[in-house]
């Protein structure tokens, strides 16, 4: 019963969301909703709205008119509120390198109010796939795929009922490209609504549930993931942008 | 703004700042460097005081043991007035080494303060001294530029900038806690001169009968603190208002150079060009101007002071000065000093208003000026500003005339009016005279004093630092998290 309630509440709401530049407009009329425990995927070329969208959510960006929306809160409104729900990964997660990777990870929770045992924040990492042994050597010797494991434990350890991500795939070899799929499939059965901009389609085909497609601003295409195949969803993309 | 999100980011700030090898040279340098400039300034400021001690016991013993003679004699013999220097001068030297030590006071005369230590001393001083508040206000900011400008600049250039406001901290929290951190990077420079001046302070014999300076001390901690916060929150504002850090570094060391070397610069250029100040030997020539009209008091003929004498013998029905019931020569005089005296003191009052109002355009810029507000607040209150010399020579000159008049009281009361000349064995008074006039004791201006007068240095460093507050907190919309 309670499940049933968690999968029908929205969690991410986007409502006429527009962004201009001057004449520019990067953003245009964007309506979307994504439900707790879902993944929907924005695909789309560069410079088509899909980092302007996760901006605006993320309150870096104040939308020129309409409204993102985190758990019913609006962002513009009350920017530290919806936060608190939020977890960000961008393409490369950033960390301080001369940190260990429990030592960001602590680092990053205390400042989100969470505190941790070393026990904890070890189980964390664990969880989002990084190897016990990588867990106190610094960051500055992380590969790529591992900062990214590390971002998702930040967002592990937040709670995060949001996770945005802007192409966190991209540059990982496959097998950490999976490993990351995985984890996203694990999160969002756990209920956390993730909305994840890419340019990797089979990827997208795979784990989301949803795929929108953007170009120049416009949501032109929402598909159902188990409605088409991924070499269906690649000739769609070709035709629209 | 949460406290303890301010803790965690300054504690990241400070930790990762003290792992750098180059941090702890620097710190290692720069208290060396802090160390040196204390314990050998406290060493010059006790050989100072122990020569002062020496002479002005000196001084005083041979007016004590001066023989039986003619009161103004005496007043002709003179006394020397010494500068002391505040315990706490060894801490911020100011002008201290520019300014006269000794001043010989004499009856008809306003002798200039002589013997500064850079009269005295070879070129070396030329080469400027380096005082520990001068390591404070110049070097010091300097460094903390150096840690600070990236502290936001280079999180928002390698991405953790928008990991770290995710985490739901907000740009006012960010920018007071790298402050912070920064601001207690700071410390382990400060904390230690401080604990070594307060020990130097202790142990200075003169702190006993002086613990003025210890309360001053403490002001100019205060001071110094608040002075070390705006310089780290101005660093951690410029790293977040910039682009780049390229951008950030050279815009804080343009601040730094605009601050400490061109704004101080023009202002005193300006000053000057304002209220030009006559030189030594027009004022002295103004003044000998004015005093040869008043006629010689050593005269009791001189036509100057015929008005006084008319009066006089007609105030005593006598027909002749000689039948005065006083000494008439000793009360021309009395008359003649004051009358000197009180030109003297207009005229210097009129040389001291254009000193101050030099000084004031510059204590203005220190309106917007912190280093300039340290600077005159760290010097006045370690006793070595102008203000400060000027009240040492208000006391020797209030000294002199005090001792120029009771010797005149002297012969007025005790030498017959019928005396001639002064070496006879009637114009001779007994030397215990010379015992009951007091030693001259230089006390330092009270804090009222002080306050009054850097009151636009304090002033200035509230503005500052509630305006950059207010800065922070208020345009946080306006900063960009990529």
């Amino acid at each position: 019963m309670s499940k049933l309630f968690i999968v029908n509440k929205y969690m991410l709401t986007a409502k006429n969301l527009t962004k201009k530049y001057g004449e520019h407009i990067a953003l245009h009329n964007l309506n979307l909703t994504i439900e707790a425990g879902e993944i929907f995927a924005l695909l789309g070329q560069n410079g088509a709205g899909k980092t302007t969208t996760i901006n605006c959510f993320l309150g870096f960006v104040e939308p020129s008119s309409g409204q993102a929306i985190i758990n019913d809160i609006s962002v513009t409104q009350n920017t530290a509120e919806t936060k608190k729900y939020l977890a960000y990964i961008p393409e490369t997660v950033m960390l301080y390198g001369n940190l260990t990777g429990i030592e960001n990870l602590e680092f990053f929770s205390q400042l989100a109010g969470f505190r941790y045992s070393k026990e904890e924040l070890s189980g964390f990492l664990s969880k989002a796939g990084l190897q016990t042994t990588a867990h106190s050597q610094r960051v500055g010797g992380y590969s790529k795929g591992m900062r990214q494991k590390v971002g998702i434990a930040i967002a592990i350890a937040k709670k995060a009922k949001v996770l945005l991500l802007d192409e966190p795939t991209s540059g990982l070899d496959p097998k950490a490209s999976n490993e990351f799929s995985e984890i996203l499939k694990e999160l969002s059965q756990q209920g956390t609504a993730i909305l994840m901009a890419t340019h990797d389609i089979f990827r997208a085909k795979e784990v989301a549930h949803r795929i929108g497609i953007m170009k120049q601003g416009h949501l032109v295409s929402v598909i159902d993931s188990r409605d088409i195949s991924a070499t269906e969803l690649e000739q769609l993309y070709l035709q629209m942008v | 703004m949460r406290f303890s999100v301010l803790k965690i980011l300054s504690r990241q700030v400070y930790r990762s700042t003290i792992k750098k090898r180059s941090t702890l040279w620097l710190i290692g340098i720069f208290n060396l460097m802090l160390g040196f400039a204390v314990v050998s300034g406290y060493q010059i400021l006790t050989t100072q005081q122990q020569i002062v001690d020496k002479y002005s016991q000196q001084v005083r013993h041979r007016w004590e043991k001066s023989p039986d003679k003619h009161p103004h004699r005496m007043a002709h013999y003179g006394y020397v007035a010494f500068r002391q220097k505040f315990p706490l001068s060894f801490f911020d030297f100011g002008m201290n080494s520019y300014v006269g030590n000794a001043v010989f006071l004499e009856a008809h005369r306003q002798n200039t303060v002589n013997f500064s230590e850079a009269s005295l001393s070879n070129g070396l001083l030329r080469f400027g001294e380096i005082s520990a508040g001068l390591i404070l206000q110049l070097l010091l900011p300097l460094v903390i530029f150096f840690w600070g400008f990236d502290l936001i600049s280079a999180e928002r250039e390698n991405g953790t900038l928008r990991i770290l406001l995710t985490q739901g901290i907000s740009w006012p929290e960010l920018i007071m806690g790298k402050c912070l951190g920064l601001f207690s990077v700071s410390l382990t420079i400060f904390v230690p001169v401080v604990v070594i001046s307060l020990i130097l302070l202790f142990s200075n014999g003169a702190i006993g009968d002086n613990w003025q300076s210890l309360g001053y001390f403490a002001i100019l901690i205060v001071g110094y603190l608040v002075y070390l916060l705006i310089v780290s929150l101005l660093a951690v504002f410029v790293s977040a208002k910039s682009n780049t850090s390229k951008s950030a570094l050279t815009k804080l060391i343009g601040f730094w150079l605009f601050f400490t070397l061109i704004l101080p610069k023009i202002s005193l250029v300006i000053g000057q060009n304002l209220y030009p100040s006559p030189s030594k030997v027009e004022f002295d020539t103004a003044v000998e101007h004015e005093l040869l009209a008043q006629g010689d008091s050593h005269n009791p003929n001189d036509p100057h002071f015929k008005v006084l004498k008319d009066s006089l013998l007609q105030a005593y029905g006598v027909d002749s000065t000689h039948k005065l019931p006083f000494n008439y020569g000793g009360y021309v005089m009395r008359e003649g000093e004051r009358l000197s005296a009180e030109t003297y003191k207009r005229h210097q009052a009129k040389l001291v208003a254009i000193y101050q109002k030099q000084q004031n355009v510059v204590r203005l810029t220190a309106l917007c000026n912190p280093f300039m507000a340290i600077k005159n607040l760290s010097m006045a209150l370690s006793g070595t500003d102008y203000a400060t010399y000027h009240d040492f020579e208000n006391q020797a000159e209030a000294y002199r005339y005090k001792l120029a008049q009771t010797m005149n009281e002297l012969q007025i009361k005790l030498i017959s009016n019928t005396t001639k000349g002064s070496s006879g064995k009637q114009a001779i008074i007994n030397r215990k005279h010379w015992a009951e006039f007091p030693d001259f004791s230089h006390h330092f201006p009270a804090f009222i004093l002080v306050f009054q007068q850097e009151k636009l240095a304090i002033f200035s460093l509230i503005i500052w630092i509630s305006g950059l507050y207010f800065l922070v907190t208020l345009s946080s919309k306006h900063f960009k998290a990529f």
